[in-house]
């Protein structure tokens, strides 16, 4: 089969994902109907306002009828009204949703190469202090709360040491460095670790004592072959990273005050705003589709027996 | 893998856009900070956000901060104003030659414009002072196309008939909600509100941007009517950790930090040492009280109440979190508010009376059990304020159940009325007892677990309004919070804070908004 | 190759198929017990920790609940060995009643999705057709959603609270476990003593406790060790985002979310808590990884 034909196959069978992805998120946020004016109006709102406006907004509605509207909505881009903002959550997404992505490959890029390097050096130093270190430093990154570290990263490098911007998105590249670091550790930890275990595992393997006896040194060896073979199962791991970079991205979002998706969805729950919450969430699950139909791909490309799998 | 790599440092590169404002050399900026993004730019539709009200749009009267602290009327766009015998007509001439932003005239028809616009603008929520002028249920329910009783004689004359007469309705005419907007713009624009060039006002300043949960800036309206402000510039950054505003100020990148999202103990050991000079506070023009749900078995009881009010040790409350910067309350009616007694009888700390009571009236220790509901996005300060309460509570029998609920799921359970106690702040919308007295204990109040069961009372609170003579209403209002406060002890006051913010090395003063909203005046900031 | 995959789903679907019939459950952990030190000082500290969570009214004089106000922001000395914080309180009995529902966040969702997980994984596989389609689709949507943010909304619904923490987590993890167990039970459904069982008559239902169960175990066990400590940091960022536990109830994660202003002038506050969630999550890997390497033969031989 063709890899175009491949990819063709893998973008159809991500769309009843996607509507299910749709469903679900509808069908929990109908679990209890709440009441997404009461808080956005806030305080000093009174009863029939309340009402009136969730008649407006055809809140009222049952929940299969909003899905319909929804729905036929999603296919023309219109994901609906934010509550809050007073304008379309297409209009908001797609305002920020930049920040997010710029985040997100940042700290990806982050944790690729740290985590593979950090694995690399652990694997050709195994039990020895370099090992030590890598692992140690892979380990806080599984084990520290993301948050925690963005505090003290904040706190240390750029409010102590001045180094880079404490906030928000006005210095360009710069802004994202410390949020990509807090944000890509975690996942720079697993890749670090996965890395020395196939590392390792393919060094112990008989090719490597082929080249070994090719005359290759042993560090030679292990870059040319060892780590070739051991990318396969780290770029699945990688792919897997994405969501759970687009998690963390929340946190980092709110203590680093980057504009991004996940901000608009804590935002969204903070003033009950429920079409920019639904929209916020089924965009970044889209992207996170999105993100593993391409590591699919790459993967197909890359390594040529996965295509006759499919 | 190199390709990839160089491929995602591209599309790094090519989706990092620099978005920092231009600013010219010498231009006065100021930078400050808000928790969360504001909603609207529209005070039509919004009662919480006022920052771009008080600051592009202007009101008929405005209230000014006197320098002894003091709080007075003035007139802005309406020069004076004449009141029927009735009490029922208010003429008000406006100032001439003022103008929009835009270079529309601001003329009367627009004044009646706004008002009419406050009742008929889908989602509009910001109506209740509006809902005042004869006829507005009428325009309000769809049932008329306009307000009779505002009449336009010429393009600087208007007057306004109320349904029943108000002595507040001028201090009224100062709160935001009143703020006038331009009717032709409003027409013929599609983003009023949301988008930063349709929405024009006459105030000092422009909004000129606008990026949702990032900024907002405002620069000077260079064509404002009135006196020109000194800042050039302000940048409000949208800074939703608590943590990252003190960085910034700390290290120079905010002007002004309002120190009300920080904990108390944080103000105590940093501002007030390290910042002690820059502090600059305003009373918050409102009062923190504890609710009592009368509609709880409880709670429906007077001697319980009493006993609730009198256990609570609430001087030492402001003692332990507040280190000066706030004051006990007796009464709903707050220091800073028109009419504030300071001679209500005062509620005593005495926790053996408070048993004494609760053992008269055949409660067991212990039997008395409800919960005390807490909103958790009130801050670490009123956390440690409930938790030390039900202490207080607990050491004279009462057993509240502290429980948090995210802000949201706190609303929901309160609008049941089943919701026994809270704590509560009300900040003043406008300077007049009707206000705090209104919206909890008049026969209207609803969704508040409240429940005040003293009809008579309410009916009362409700007609004080239309005496005329200031001085006959600010003694019925008196009395009445007598009533509720010490007779029928239906909620406990607890005290009137300051609303403090540290202002950096750049700026030379700050006036905080005088009923201590997080919303300022920009023209209120004067820089070095 | 399904769309989507969890990291844990596909390294334990490699350890599944390596996995050797031969060897018991019991031995396998003797023998890890023997070369991985790391693993049983882990599993000693675990279980330490769950003992001093069920006795901590016995190890403080303190009262987790209330606190001296007059004693905020202690710094730690002899009478408070962590400190005080915020509402006078000693924070290391909040620690060690923060245990209990940490504990309970980390161990409990992790169940509950485990025995969901294994009973669709274990049908999806064995019924094969369309409840296998419908099965792993859902699975697929589940996995497709970033965790936070899905548990993010059903907390959003469900209001905060320790309850709704377990249904949130346990509705994220199953699907992972699913995979697993579908990915285990399909290479021993082809393995010829089930094919022999199968074509004897014996009931499916018999075949599945006594010959898929068991020997899904192994890999369970492994996920187990590393959806624990995922629980436990989820935990502690809807905490952190104001969603997850409530007050007076307490948590690590909140205990952290709680203390974090006070990072700058009272470190220990958010400091004790992040490193009781570090050392439990460390400690949960260091176990995770002994296991794994008890009962994978592959790496043993290395």
């Amino acid at each position: 089969m063709s890899t175009l034909k491949s990819i063709a196959k893998r973008v159809l069978g991500s769309i009843p994902v996607l509507i299910g992805v749709v469903l679900v998120i509808f069908l929990i946020l109908r679990i209890l109907p709440g009441n997404a004016i009461l808080s956005i109006m806030g305080e000093h709102a009174n009863e029939e306002t309340v009402a009136m406006v969730s008649a407006e907004l055809g809140l009222d509605k049952p929940w299969y009828v909003q899905f319909w509207v929804y729905i036929t909505g999603l296919l023309t881009g219109d994901m609906g009204t934010s509550i809050k903002y007073h304008r379309p959550v297409a209009e908001l997404i797609g305002t920020y949703f930049p920040v997010t992505i710029k985040l997100s490959v940042a700290a990806a890029l982050f944790a690729w190469i740290v985590g593979i390097v950090c694995g690399v050096i652990s694997a050709m130093g195994k039990d020895k202090l370099a090992d030590r270190l890598g692992m140690g430093f892979s380990l806080l990154g599984v084990s520290v709360p993301v948050f925690m570290t963005a505090m003290v990263l904040q706190f240390a490098l750029a409010f102590k040491l001045k180094w880079l911007p404490i906030q928000g998105v006005n210095d360009g590249l710069l802004s994202y460095v410390l949020p990509a670091v807090a944000l890509g550790w975690n996942s720079a930890g697993s890749v670090a670790r996965l890395t020395r275990s196939t590392l390792l595992e393919v060094m112990a393997s008989d090719y490597i004592d082929t080249a070994r006896a090719k005359g290759r040194s042993v560090s030679g060896a292990v870059v040319f072959h060892a780590l070739r073979n051991a990318m396969v199962p780290v770029i699945t791991v990688m792919a897997i990273q994405i969501s759970s970079l687009l998690s963390g991205a929340v946190i980092t979002e709110t203590i680093f005050s980057l504009p991004g998706i996940g901000r608009l969805a804590v935002d969204a729950i903070n003033s009950r705003d429920v079409p920019l919450l639904q929209g916020s969430v089924i965009f970044a699950t889209v992207l996170v589709i999105l993100g593993n139909l391409i590591a699919d791909c790459l993967y197909s490309v890359l390594d040529p027996r996965i295509r006759k799998e499919v | 893998m190199k390709k990839i790599i160089t491929m995602l440092l591209a599309l790094t590169m090519l989706l990092t856009v620099a978005a920092v404002p231009a600013l010219a050399d010498g231009e006065k900026v100021l930078n400050a900070a808000y928790i969360a993004d504001i909603s609207t730019m529209d005070v039509a539709l919004t009662t919480n956000d006022y920052i771009v009200a008080l600051n592009v749009f202007d009101r008929l009267y405005e209230v000014k901060v006197q320098p002894d602290g003091s709080t007075e009327i003035v007139p802005s766009l309406a020069e004076s104003y004449e009141v029927s015998e009735d009490g029922l007509t208010y003429t008000f001439k406006l100032v001439e030659g003022v103008t929009f932003s835009n270079g529309n005239p601001l003329t009367a028809s627009d004044v009646k414009y706004t008002f009419e616009r406050l009742l008929t603008i889908p989602e509009g929520v910001n109506y209740d002072i509006a809902l005042e002028f004869a006829g507005a249920e009428d325009l309000l329910n769809g049932d008329v196309d306009t307000l009779d009783s505002l009449a336009v004689n010429g393009d600087y004359e208007i007057s306004m008939t109320l349904a029943a007469p108000n002595a507040g309705f001028v201090a009224e005419l100062t709160s935001p909600a009143m703020s006038i907007v331009d009717e032709e713009t409003c027409e013929s624009v599609s983003g009023f509100g949301v988008d930063p060039a349709d929405t024009i006002g006459s105030g000092p300043y422009i909004i000129s941007e606008w990026a949702v949960n990032d900024h907002l800036t405002f620069t000077r309206n260079e064509n404002y009517w009135g006196e020109q402000p000194d800042v050039d510039t302000c940048i409000l950054h949208i800074v939703p950790d608590a943590g990252t505003q003190n960085l910034m100020f700390q290290s120079g990148e905010l002007d002004i930090v309002d120190l009300d999202n920080l904990d108390a103990s944080i103000i105590e050991s940093t501002y007030q040492t390290i910042y002690a000079d820059s502090i600059v506070s305003g009373p918050r023009v409102g009062v923190t009280f504890i609710t009592m749900n009368e509609n709880n078995e409880f709670l429906s009881d007077v001697n319980v109440r009493k006993a609730v009010q009198m256990a609570i040790d609430r001087q030492g409350i402001v003692d332990a979190f507040f280190a000066g910067n706030a004051h006990v309350e007796n009464g709903m009616i707050a220091g800073g508010v028109w009419g504030h007694n300071d001679d209500l009888t005062p509620i005593t700390y005495d926790p053996e009376g408070a048993k004494e009571l609760l053992a008269k009236a055949g409660y067991e220790e212990g039997e008395i059990t409800f919960e005390f509901s807490y909103d958790n996005s009130s801050g670490t300060t009123k956390q440690s304020i409930v938790q030390k309460i039900v202490q207080d509570l607990a050491a004279v029998g009462i057993n509240a159940e502290f429980k948090s609920y995210e802000y949201s799921a706190w609303l929901d359970f309160r609008r049941t009325e089943e919701m026994p106690m809270f704590l509560g702040t009300w900040t003043m919308d406008f300077n007049d007892p009707a206000n705090v007295l209104g919206t909890f204990f008049s026969p209207s109040t609803a969704g508040r677990s409240m429940n005040y069961a003293n009809t008579a009372i309410a009916e009362r609170v409700d007609a004080a309004k239309s005496i005329m003579d200031d001085d006959e209403r600010m003694a019925e209002y008196q009395a009445l919070e007598e009533a509720i406060v010490v007779e029928d002890a239906a909620v406990v006051p607890l005290y009137e804070e300051m609303h403090m913010y540290a202002i950096g090395e750049r700026v030379e003063s700050f006036i905080p908004h005088w009923a201590g909203y997080t919303d300022f005046y920009i023209r209120d900031v004067v820089m070095k | 190759m399904a769309l989507f995959k969890s990291k844990k789903a596909s390294i334990s679907e490699e350890l599944a198929s390596q996995i050797g019939e031969s060897q018991t459950l019991g031995v396998q952990l003797r023998r890890m017990a023997r070369k991985n030190k790391m693993a049983v000082a882990s599993a000693v500290f675990l279980v330490l920790l769950v003992l001093a969570a069920i006795c901590a009214p016995i190890l403080t004089p303190y009262d987790a609940i209330t606190g001296d106000p007059m004693q905020r922001l202690q710094a730690p000395s002899a009478a408070h060995l962590l400190g005080t914080d915020e509402n006078g309180r000693d924070v290391l009995t909040r620690l060690l009643y923060g245990a209990r529902i940490s504990l309970a966040v980390g161990v409990i969702p992790t169940l509950v999705s485990m025995v969901i997980g294994v009973i669709l994984g274990v049908a999806a596989g064995y019924a094969g057709g369309w409840v296998d389609y419908v099965i792993m689709r859902l699975a697929d949507v589940m996995l497709a959603f970033p965790s936070l943010l899905l548990a993010m909304v059903i907390m959003y619904t469900l209001g905060g609270g320790v309850i709704n923490i377990f249904l949130a987590l346990s509705l994220i993890e199953w699907a992972s476990v699913a995979r697993v167990a579908r990915s285990e039970t399909i290479s021993l459904k082809e393995s010829e003593y089930i094919q022999a069982a199968q074509s004897i008559g014996v009931r499916p239902m018999r075949i599945i406790w006594r010959h898929i169960l068991p020997n899904c175990l192994p890999a369970l066990i492994v996920l187990f060790t590393l959806n624990v400590p995922s629980a436990i940091l989820s935990e502690s960022s809807l905490s952190f985002l104001g969603v997850g536990v409530q007050l007076p109830n307490s948590s690590w994660g909140l205990m952290v979310n709680l203390g974090r202003q006070f990072l700058y002038n009272a470190p220990w506050i958010s400091l004790a808590p992040s490193a009781a969630i570090m050392l439990v999550v460390l400690g949960c890997n260091f176990l995770g990884d002994g296991l794994r390497d008890a009962l994978d033969p592959h790496l043993n031989n290395d």
